[in-house]
Formats: structure tokens, sequence, C-alpha cells
């Protein structure tokens, strides 16, 4: 059987009630191109809604138009959002992200070449170690985590929540650091040595700029853990005007102090999903590439 | 004074690899091993060791909220964990919303990995959305879904009772109730809404499995006349059941962990149905303010999971399987 054709190869084996290729190909491509169709607006149609509803002014929210056109369109909704407390959230918001992706990347990268270069006694026990505190639920760890923060001044400050932020992400950051630079040849490295550097140069100028995949998968992913949570800011942020835009949007939506329309808090929603759009549209290649490390 | 040979030996040894504390020897790899490890290790003792064992010694305790007298009770908060009334109807809606969100996930999540993977074009676009839709905060995507399902204003009450009335009366009782507040259906929606979010994490896993799979694998196939169901069952599917195994594993301890969407969706309503085992023990805690007894329920949560996951892990061992 030497072609590639398909149809030679169903005849061959008689299977002459068979779809005829091309059919066959086309009721492939039709539902495989259908189903992308189908997911996309599956996914997309929430944000599309959230983003026209909060262009609306709030009497022509309840109608069906697809773009808010004519009178129904303003931008109004985006000023009232960032005279509010609401742009002091987003910038707690910012700054704490910024700080647990930075602080994420640096401890992690330190961690995974230790585990992946120095032979220790303890290694993989400790590695397997970090995993187990997943199995358990976060809003236990409330009431603790307030009075170990307490006692250390950690309450109300950024960097108490990103210490604890960072803490989340951690495990799965080392572990992949880990496992990323296990790829890389140690002669590299080595051959950096011989040339009279010391180890921290070798580490600094040969390891670190080839970890780059793994160090934009780890970004996103202390990035989405940062930016969406909602207990540890709660619990250490506990000022009202000092806490980051997951509680402080919940507190709103609670509440009755607020008067605001949906639209408006549609524009709240765009404000705070524009970074998340965007990391995973620049991004997405480069999460796939440091995602095809051995996933588990 | 006389000389210890040995123990001159045996400094002049770890002066070049390494030193002792006493009798221990510590080499250079232990000393720079540890030392890029203490970091994680130090966070990881102050957000997770010490709060769960504070967690295990509280669940011993009877206190109140607001006091900080420590009563110790033994087992009696366990005793009274079971003898709580909604505690088996919380473990009956968590374990509902773990195994429905979790198949959920993974039969969604499973297809948007296949599309994407075969896809020629526009898989970009679609990639975009299906990682968007995991790195939007939780509170966004409650906020988003609930506007969807006003009754005065959303748009899926509008397509429903206005336009095609199709379950106006029907799925959601009279009109002016939300999804939300039906009982019958809040449950439903709460396992839709999450997994609109968390399907994602599933597809990420499987994706990065399929891509491992080498072409020629495929090219063979296609040459012995091979159809496109015989490669998915032969060739896709066994690559990729290990990461599946696990993938499942992992998503069905996060969604019986999970209580920030539920919370920011229902709060547990309307009535108690979707009240599960992790509101159960918010609610024990902060509403009724009994601390030791809310760690209890944590523990037997603890409990339950660790039994679970230990009978899931021995009958499917997924390690055996992603190791190929």
């Amino acid at each position: 059987m030497s072609t590639l054709d398909d149809t030679d190869g169903d005849q061959e084996f008689g299977r002459s009630f068979r779809i005829p290729y091309q059919y066959r190909s086309l009721a492939y491509r039709v539902a495989l191109y259908g189903s992308g169709v189908v997911l996309t607006v599956l996914l997309a149609f929430p944000l599309y809604w959230m983003a026209q509803s909060a262009f609306k002014t709030q009497t022509a929210l309840g109608g069906f138009d697809l773009l808010p056109l004519g009178d129904a369109f303003t931008t109004a909704t985006f000023d009232i959002v960032m005279d509010s407390v609401v742009a002091n959230y987003l910038l707690n918001s910012i700054i704490v992200t910024a700080g647990t992706v930075i602080f994420v990347l640096v401890v992690s990268l330190i961690a995974g070449y230790g585990l992946a270069r120095f032979n220790y006694r303890g290694k993989v026990g400790t590695a397997r170690f970090l995993l187990l505190g997943y199995m358990f639920s976060p809003i236990v760890l409330a009431i603790p985590l307030y009075q170990i923060w307490k006692s250390l001044g950690l309450i109300n400050t950024y960097i108490g929540l990103i210490l604890a932020l960072s803490a989340i992400s951690m495990p799965f950051a080392v572990w992949l650091m880990w496992k990323y630079i296990q790829t890389i040849p140690p002669s590299v490295e080595e051959s950096a040595w011989i040339a009279g550097a010391p180890r921290w140069r070798g580490f600094v100028d040969v390891v670190v700029p080839q970890t780059k995949p793994a160090m934009i998968a780890n970004a996103i992913f202390a990035f989405a853990i940062a930016w969406g949570d909602f207990t540890f800011s709660f619990i250490i942020l506990p000022s009202a005007d000092a806490t980051t835009f997951p509680p402080g949007l919940f507190r709103m939506l609670g509440s009755s102090t607020w008067d605001t329309g949906w639209n408006e808090f549609m524009a709240v929603a765009l404000l705070v999903s524009l970074p998340p759009l965007l990391f995973a549209f620049f991004l997405q290649s480069y999460l796939l590439q440091g995602f095809k490390i051995r996933a588990l | 004074m006389a000389i210890d040979n040995e123990r001159l030996d045996r400094s002049r040894r770890f002066y070049e690899d390494g030193f002792s504390i006493g009798r221990l020897e510590i080499t250079p790899d232990d000393f720079w091993g540890w030392l890029t490890i203490l970091p994680v290790l130090g966070l990881y003792t102050l957000i997770a060791l010490i709060p769960i064992a504070f967690a295990i010694v509280a669940s011993f305790h009877s206190i109140h909220l607001l006091s900080p007298e420590w009563q110790f009770v033994g087992l009696q908060n366990y005793q009274k964990v079971f003898r709580i009334d909604e505690f088996w109807g919380s473990m009956w809606r968590g374990s509902v919303f773990m195994v429905g969100s979790t198949l959920l996930q993974l039969v969604v999540g499973v297809w948007m990995a296949l599309v994407i993977n075969k896809i020629t074009r526009g898989g970009r676009i679609l990639s975009t959305f299906v990682f968007t839709s995991y790195l939007i905060p939780t509170i966004i995507v409650a906020m988003v879904f609930q506007f969807m399902l006003d009754p005065t204003d959303g748009v899926l009450h509008w397509l429903g009772v206005d336009k095609i009335g199709l379950w106006e009366g029907y799925l959601f009782g009279n009109t002016g109730t939300t999804l939300f507040g039906t009982v019958k259906l809040a449950m439903l929606a709460t396992v839709i809404i999450s997994s609109w979010k968390f399907a994602a994490f599933v597809t990420l896993f499987t994706l990065a499995q399929l891509q491992s799979i080498p072409d020629r694998f495929y090219e063979a196939a296609k040459i012995c006349g091979a159809t496109t169901w015989e490669m998915f069952r032969d060739i896709t599917l066994p690559r990729v059941w290990g990461a599946i195994l696990v993938v499942v594993f992992l998503r069905a301890v996060f969604m019986f962990n999970k209580y920030d969407i539920i919370w920011q969706l229902t709060q547990g309503g309307p009535g108690v149905s979707t009240k599960t085992m992790p509101i159960l023990a918010y609610d024990t805690t902060f509403q009724t303010s009994a601390y030791g007894l809310g760690n209890a329920i944590a523990i037997v949560m603890f409990l339950f999971l660790m039994a679970g996951g230990i009978v899931y892990l021995s009958v499917l061992n997924p390690s055996q399987e992603v190791e190929t």
C-alpha cells in the first residue's frame, strides 16, 4: 500500500459503503470549524456583552442592540467610575500584581535552579511537600493567616499581600522552573566557569536568559492569581479604601450605598478585564511553549 | 595537645567540599541547595503550615470568634459536625458541584484543546478567548453573568422572555426571578458559570500533551489507511489519557474547595440550594461565630479529599501513564 490516497485504501479493504473521502473531509472540516465558531461565541459573548454594555446609557440597557448606537452610546460611565473609589482599587491592584509577579519570578528562578543543579539531601521530599497545601480550602486559613500577619505587622501593607499571593503561586512556579532548567544542558554553564566566571555569573548570564518560556508561563500564572485574588486581599487589606478591586467590587455589589447601574459595573469590569485580555492575546503562543515542557 | 588525625582529615575535606556542624556534614550541594529553596519554604511555612497546624489545634477547642478564650473540648466539635442539619446536605451539594463542574470542564476543555490543536485558521482568536476566560478575575465573571441573568436588563431574560418566550414561567419560574433565585436551577447555573471560567485549565494541560505527540505517528497511520476516528482512538487518546487523569484530579480538588465563585454568585442560596462544604465552613465560622466548629468542618473536608484522592490515585495511577 504505497499510496497516500484514502479512497484507494478504502477500496483495498472493500469498505465501499463508506462516505467518499472528499465528503468525509468536508464533514470533518465543518465539524472542526463549526466547533471553533461555537466555542469562540460561547467564550466571547459574555465579554462582548460586558464591553458593549459599558458604553450604554442606563435606559438603553434593557433592549437588545448589538452595538450601542445613537442615543444609547455614552462614555460617561467611565468618568463616573474613574472619579470614584474604583480608581484607587485599580491602583492598589496594579501595585500588588506587579510586586507579586516580580517576586515570584525571582524566587522561583533561584529555587528552580537549586533543585535542578544541586543534589542536596531531601530535595524531592521538599518539592512534593510543597504541593500538599493545595488540598486545603483557603477559607480555613483566613483567621490564622490574619493573626500571623498581624503579629508580623503585615496587615494593611502591600508587602503583606504580595508575600501571601506569592506563596500560593510558588509551588507550581518552582516546579515549572525546576523542570525547565533541567532541560538546559549544564555544559553551557560549565564552559563559563572554565573561562573564569564565578558560579553566579554563569547563572545570571547563561541560565537566566534561556529560561524565557518558563518565566513567561510563571508570570502569567502569578498575574492571574494576583489580579483575581479575592480571599487574601479581603483578609490582609481590610481597610475599605486600601483594598484591591475584587473585594472592593464585591462590597459595592452587596451594598446599596454606591448607587450604580449595571452599565457602570460593566465599565469597571471592562477596565479590569483589559489587562488579562491583552496578556492572553500577546502571550498566548509563549504560554503554549511554556506548557510544552512536560505537563506533569 | 594531641592531634586528632581523623578530625583533621575531615575538616580538611570539608574545607574544600563543605563543612560540618557537629556531626552533621554539609556538602556544598546541601548548603547551596537548601539556601536556594529556603525563601520558598519560609513563605510556605508562614502561609500554609502554621495556619493548618493552627486549624487542627483550633478544631479541638470551642472558640467564639470574638472572644480570645479557647476552651478545650476534645472531639466534641467533630461529633457536632455530623449532627449539623446541613452537613450531609452540604456534602451532597458539594459533591454534585464538584462532579458536575469537573465533568463539564473536562468535556468542554478537551473539546477546545482538540479544536485549537487541529485548526489552522482562527486558532489565535479562539485560544486568546480561552486564556482570557481563565485570567479574568472570578468577581468579574460573577458580575457579568449576574448582569446577563438580570430579570430586567439581562440579555438572557430578554431573549427567553420577551423574544422567544421559551423559558418564561418554565425555566425561570415567574418573570422577575433570576436563575439564581430558582431553587431548582441555581446549582445548574453555578456549575455552568464556573465551568465557563475553569474549562481553560483542562484545555491548557490537554493541549500541552497533544502538542507533544510527534507528527510522524499520524503520518504512519495515514499511510496505513487509518481514518480520523481510528487515529484519534489509537494515537491521540492513549497519549493524552494520563494528562486527563491528572487534570481531573486537580480540578476535582480545586472545585471541591472552591467557594469564591459560589459565594459571589448566590451566597449559598436560594435557601441552601448552592450551599457546598466550603460555604458551610464559612457560614459556621463567620456567621455563627463558631470558629472551632468551622475548623472541624474544614478538617473533615480535608480528610474527605485525602481519602478520595488516595482512592483515585491508587485505582487509576495516573503518574505511570504520564511518564511515557
